[in-house]
């Protein structure tokens, strides 16, 4: 059953076109990654799914109904530009999400304290949002957006003001919810945190998707043309007819292949020259196909 | 209605906990008072000027001596301020010059030169303080009492007589209520129940409708606005704060009500609320007290909610405040009319209409009771306006809460009106 569903959607502000003919499907247990530079469309998007503007045209669908404020109660969602109110106490706060959500008080304040347990900033309940740094607002907005148990999650920004650390956990719990069968997406510039969490992702610009599907597909249509070559002795490999362009870290070359360049050949030139340590011929990395499919005019 | 009621319940607890409801609630009635005080005693020692030692020296220059003393006697025999009159009669013009010289060199403190010619009396009056009107009405009456005594003396009325005719009237007032009964009621003391409970509306339904707009900016400039819009809808989010933002006032007002009501039965307030300042407070005051200040405070807070959306910051809001006291200032620039006229047309008129309807029907209470059709179109004016500010309001709001970067300039407010 498709969580989320989009077809055909059409927003424009004024002159401006913010998404035109957006479609997507974000099935239960499924990390999806909106992705674009900015302006290209992605919280315009999300603000759709959530009902905050309406499409002008398209349809939107959530839990395989057609959109009502109702399905909201089922969705958890974390906005790029999010706030909390200052001089609440944490828990109330938790709590009154908890409540807008349908949530019993009660009921809200236990999974309040228990999401903190989980989150590690049980001692900051009672203290005063103002309080706190941005990093434990954040978790809290986090905990805010999961409160009611949303069988669709979404987040734009994700990471952002994360420490390391934290950021892990927020990842770790986010897959961990993603095994549990909720559908979540999220919007990011961070490519590597794509790569590591999304099975599928929509790639926007200018309004339009420019690629869209599972991970794996969408790699598997690039061709195998970048070689990692770990060596030591001569590079004079790097000069290689089939080489198109390469970089060299003192031992460590990252290589791209001629379009039908002869990773094969290369390595017979590179073991010839030099003792070869490593030589792996990799899929271009989410980030090369960001570039590539956006061309430079990503700032991300 | 239950995300309403939440949200509402949210701003109701947040402000009611804060540090500023608890100042404003004792703070402002003690500063009230002690404004009251303070207006009270400078309007008991408001009167005739004084000279540096603390006694008016004055001369009455006229060409008529019995006239000039009678003048004189007439400066006298009041209770204050017990002047020092010296008369210079009969004076030719040299010799008024030559008071006024004593006036330039600060021997005297006034030179009221009083002439008749041709059956006609003229009067002048020198002194250091040409807008010192007291001074110039206790003068005029002097003169004038001076005439008439004058009068009265040559048509044969004793000095006896005369002084009986001249001795002023104590004016008790009475007032008659809707039952037709007719009930003691002070001038002064009704003036100052409905000028007092008039500022009160006029300071907090504008204080707590700023309060409104405050709040939508400081909830813009958090950024919560879109964490709540996937909880709530924009006029869910808007009636709430309006609805918990208008009980945090009133549960102000019962605070001062049921305090008020305390401290009306004690010894002090007794002493202090006697004779001339003895105030009885109607049912009727009760009850429209409450609901002019919940409809005048919706009117601001529809108003300025939706306005609030449109900037950035409060300083942006800074610039909405002459807006929002303007009709403060229109009331009370139409009281002494009001009060002395509650039923002119100016003063109906002003009750009537929605931004001053709710100080001016306090001003006119003072004076009388305006008849209850008229408070009812009032009310009914008001919820009217509240509907139709509400829709252009809630249209603004609803665009405005997710624009940031920077204030919205008109013709982008018309073009969030027409898509709302």
């Amino acid at each position: 059953m498709p969580v989320v569903e989009l077809a055909g959607v059409t927003k424009a502000y004024d002159e401006k076109i913010a998404v035109r003919d957006l479609s997507l499907t974000i099935e239960a247990g499924q990390m999806f990654g909106l992705l674009g530079p900015n302006g290209a469309g992605k919280t315009s998007s999300i603000r759709m799914m959530m009902g905050i503007t309406l499409p002008d045209s398209g349809t939107v669908r959530l839990f395989d109904q057609p959109f009502t404020r109702q399905s909201l109660e089922r969705v958890g969602y974390l906005p790029e530009e999010r706030g909390l109110y200052k001089k609440m106490k944490v828990i109330d706060q938790l709590v009154f999400f908890g409540e807008l959500h349908g949530i019993e008080a009660g009921e809200a304040r236990k999974r309040a304290q228990r999401w903190a347990e989980r989150l590690e900033i049980a001692d900051v309940l009672e203290k005063k949002t103002e309080e706190l740094s941005k990093g434990m607002q954040q978790k809290i907005q986090f905990i805010g957006t999961l409160l009611h148990d949303p069988g669709l999650i979404v987040m734009d920004e994700p990471f952002a003001g994360l420490d390391p650390v934290n950021a892990a956990l927020i990842e770790k719990t986010l897959i961990e919810l993603k095994n549990a069968g909720r559908a979540i997406l999220f919007s990011t510039h961070r490519m590597d945190q794509v790569e590591k969490l999304c099975d599928s992702i929509c790639l926007v610009d200018h309004g339009t998707a420019v690629l869209s599907g599972r991970m794996r597909e969408i790699k598997s249509r690039y061709e195998r043309n970048r070689v990692i070559v770990e060596f030591e002795g001569s590079d004079a490999f790097l000069q290689s007819e089939e080489v198109a362009e390469a970089r060299n870290f003192a031992g460590h070359a990252e290589i791209r292949l001629k379009p039908h360049g002869d990773a094969q050949k290369l390595l017979h030139q590179a073991a010839a020259q030099a003792r070869i340590y490593r030589f792996e011929l990799v899929e271009p990395s989410l980030e090369e196909i960001f570039i590539q499919t956006v061309g430079g005019k990503a700032d991300a | 209605m239950r995300n309403i009621f939440l949200i509402a319940r949210r701003e109701y607890l947040e402000q009611v906990r804060s540090r500023g409801f608890r100042l404003s609630t004792v703070g402002l009635p003690v500063l009230f008072l002690l404004l009251a005080s303070f207006s009270h005693y400078t309007t008991q020692k408001a009167g005739v000027t004084k000279g540096v030692d603390g006694s008016l020296r004055l001369a009455v220059a006229s060409a008529d001596p019995a006239l000039a003393s009678a003048v004189r006697d007439r400066l006298l025999a009041g209770k204050a301020p017990h002047p020092q009159v010296e008369v210079i009669a009969p004076a030719a013009q040299e010799a008024i010059a030559a008071q006024l010289n004593r006036l330039r060199s600060g021997e005297i403190d006034g030179v009221l030169a009083v002439d008749r010619a041709g059956g006609k009396t003229t009067a002048s009056y020198t002194s250091n303080n040409a807008g010192d009107m007291m001074t110039g009405n206790w003068l005029t009456n002097a003169v004038e009492e001076a005439l008439v005594a004058e009068r009265l003396t040559q048509a044969g009325v004793s000095q006896t007589e005369t002084a009986a005719l001249l001795k002023s009237v104590k004016l008790e007032t009475r007032q008659l209520g809707k039952d037709g009964s007719v009930v003691k009621s002070n001038a002064m003391a009704s003036f100052w129940k409905g000028y007092v409970m008039a500022i009160l509306l006029a300071v907090t339904t504008m204080v707590y409708g700023m309060n409104v707009a405050r709040s939508t900016i400081q909830e813009k400039t958090s950024r919560i606005f879109e964490v709540m819009l996937a909880i709530a809808r924009p006029d869910e989010l808007l009636a709430g704060k309006l609805l918990g933002v208008g009980a945090v006032g009133l549960t102000q007002m019962l605070i001062w009500g049921v305090a008020g009501a305390a401290l009306a039965g004690s010894p002090i307030a007794a002493a202090v609320l006697s004779g001339q300042m003895q105030i009885h407070f109607s049912l009727l005051e009760g009850i429209l007290f409450p609901i002019y200040f919940l409809l005048g405070y919706l009117l601001n807070s529809a108003l300025f909610s939706g306005l609030a959306a449109s900037c950035e910051t409060e300083q942006e809001l800074q610039s909405f405040m002459p807006l929002a006291g303007a009709p403060m200032w229109l009331s009370f620039a139409m009281m002494l009319l009001v009060v002395s006229h509650p039923n002119s047309m100016w003063a109906v008129v002003g009750s009537l209409f929605p931004p001053t309807a709710p100080i001016i029907m306090f001003l006119r209470m003072a004076a009388m009771q305006p008849p209850l059709w008229q408070i009812g179109l009032s009310v009914a004016l008001l919820v009217a306006s509240i509907w139709l500010t509400l829709q252009f309001s809630a249209r603004l709001y609803r665009v405005g809460i997710l624009m940031y970067g920077k204030r919205a300039t008109l013709p982008e407010l018309v073009r969030w009106l027409r898509a709302g």
